[in-house]
C-alpha cells in the first residue's frame, strides 16, 4: 500500500498525483490533512516508556501511523519554510517515533532504536515552494536511514509525474 | 554582551533536559558579566514575548533538542513566525541529542547553517554533544557529570560570543565509537540497559513490555 498524506491545504497536488499513479492509484491510501486535528510531538516519550507503541497526544494522527505501519510507502507532501519543510510537514516525522522502541541497538557503526515492527515503509517527499533541496534530499537520507527503511527522493510540486514514477 | 536565549525543547520545562543543559551552560557564561534572558518555545503563552525579545536582540543563542535529524516541529512552527534580521544580527546553536556519537547530529547541525542564514543572522556555530538522555530520568546528583561539562561550554562562549573554538568542537566528543567500545557498548544495551529502560518504564507505571505492538492485528 502506498500511504500519501498531505499536510498542505491544495488537495489539487493529490488529485494530479492520483492521475499519474493512473491503476497504481488503486493502491494507495491518501490522508487529507487539511481539516484534520495534528499536533507536534511532545517529547513525553511515552511512547517508548509508559504506552509502547502508542501516542499520549490524543488526535487524528493515530490514522496516519496505524496506516503507515502497513504501508510499503509513505509520501509526504508538504509545505516549505526557512529552507526546510514546514512545521505541519515536520510533525508527521516527529510524531513517527512509537515505531522505535526504547532499546537500543548498532546497526553498523551507529547506535540505532530497534525497530517496533518488522517492517518499515520507504518514505518519499513532495514538497511546494522554495526549499534547499540538497538539504532535504540529505535529511531525508538520514531520516530513513534511523528507521530502517530507505529514501525514495525529494521532489518539487512540478515533479509529480517523476515523483509519481516511484510509487 | 547580553544574550536572547530560546529553549527550543518543546518538552515542558520541569523536565527539560535542554533546560538543564542551559542552567550550568548559563552560569559558565556569566561569570565574566555577561547577562541573558532566557524563554521556552514549549510555552506558547511566551510566544509573543519571544518574539519581541528576538526583534530587539542581535545576540541569540537557540537550544534544542534533535528531533528526527532536524529541528522539532514546534520550534519550527514558532521561528516560521519569525521576520528575518537585516542588521547584524548573530544566531549560535546547542544542539542535544541522545545517541551519543558525533555523527547522529550532523544532519541537524548542517540546518542550523541554513536557519541562521533564513533569518538573516551571521552563523556563530553550534554546540554539538549526544548522549543526554538520561538527564530526565536521573537525581540531580546524577546527571551533573552529564551536565556540568557545559558549564566550560559556557565560559567559552562568553568570552568568544560563538562556538568556533577547537574546544567547542572537541565536546562532541567521537563521531562514531572504536569497534571494541560498539562491542562493549552493544553488550551493555542487551543487558544493563534493558533492565535499566524497563525499571523506568515500571516506574511510569507502564503494564505492557516495551517492545508492544499496539496496532499489529
Amino acid at each position: 500500500m502506498i500511504l500519501i498524506v498531505n499536510t498542505t491545504s491544495d488537495t489539487g497536488i493529490t488529485e494530479e498525483l492520483k492521475l499519474n499513479l493512473g491503476e497504481r492509484a488503486r493502491d494507495a491510501q491518501v490522508i487529507e490533512c487539511r481539516d484534520l486535528k495534528i499536533g507536534n510531538c511532545i517529547g513525553c516519550n511515552y511512547c517508548w516508556l509508559k504506552t509502547p507503541g502508542e501516542c499520549t497526544v490524543k488526535d487524528d494522527y493515530e490514522t496516519i501511523l496505524k496506516n503507515f505501519i502497513k504501508a510499503d510507502q509513505l509520501w509526504v507532501i508538504t509545505d516549505t519554510a526557512l529552507g526546510f519543510m514546514d512545521h505541519k510537514g515536520k510533525n508527521i516525522f516527529d510524531r513517527i517515533l512509537p515505531v522505535c522502541t526504547m532499546y537500543l541497538k548498532f546497526v553498523g557503526k551507529q547506535m540505532r532504536h530497534v525497530p517496533r515492527y518488522d517492517h518499515s515503509a520507504d518514505i518519499g517527499l513532495i514538497v511546494t515552494g522554495e526549499a534547499d533541496m540538497d538539504y532535504l534530499n540529505r535529511w531525508n537520507e538520514r531520516a530513513t536511514l534511523n528507521i530502517g527503511s530507505k529514501s525514495l527522493g525529494v521532489y518539487g510540486k512540478d515533479e509529480l509525474k517523476e515523483a509519481a514514477s516511484c510509487m | 554582551m547580553h544574550v536572547m536565549i530560546i529553549n527550543g525543547s518543546p518538552r515542558v520545562k520541569q523536565y527539560s533536559n535542554t533546560d538543564k543543559i542551559l542552567a550550568e551552560f548559563t552560569q559558565g557564561m556569566t561569570e565574566n558579566g555577561t547577562t541573558f534572558e532566557q524563554y521556552e518555545v514549549s510555552d506558547r503563552s511566551q510566544w509573543d514575548a519571544i518574539r519581541a525579545a528576538y526583534d530587539k536582540n542581535d545576540n541569540i543563542l537557540i537550544a534544542l533538542p534533535l528531533y528526527v535529524e532536524c529541528i522539532p516541529g514546534l520550534l519550527l512552527e514558532f521561528l516560521e513566525t519569525l521576520t528575518p534580521k537585516s542588521g547584524d544580527a548573530r544566531m549560535s546553536f546547542i544542539l542535544q541529542s541522545g545517541f551519543a556519537e558525533g555523527v547522529q547530529l550532523r544532519c541537524g547541525e548542517a540546518y542550523l547553517k541554513i536557519l541562521a542564514d533564513r533569518l538573516g543572522c551571521e552563523y556563530m556555530g553550534t554546540l554539538v554533544k549526544g548522549d543526554n538522555f538520561s538527564i530526565r530520568f536521573t537525581t540531580e546528583q546524577q546527571h551533573k557529570r552529564v551536565t556540568e561539562p557545559y558549564r566550560e561550554m559556557g565560559r567559552v562562549f562568553g568570552r568568544d560570543g560563538s562556538f568556533n573554538a577547537g574546544e567547542c568542537r572537541k565536546f562532541t566528543g567521537p563521531e562514531i565509537f572504536p569497534a571494541h567500545i560498539r562491542l562493549l557498548v552493544g553488550l551493555i544495551f542487551m543487558t544493563v540497559a534493558h533492565k535499566g529502560f524497563d525499571k523506568i518504564a515500571e516506574g511510569l507505571g507502564c503494564t505492557k513490555p516495551l517492545n508492544y505492538r499496539p496496532y499489529e492485528s
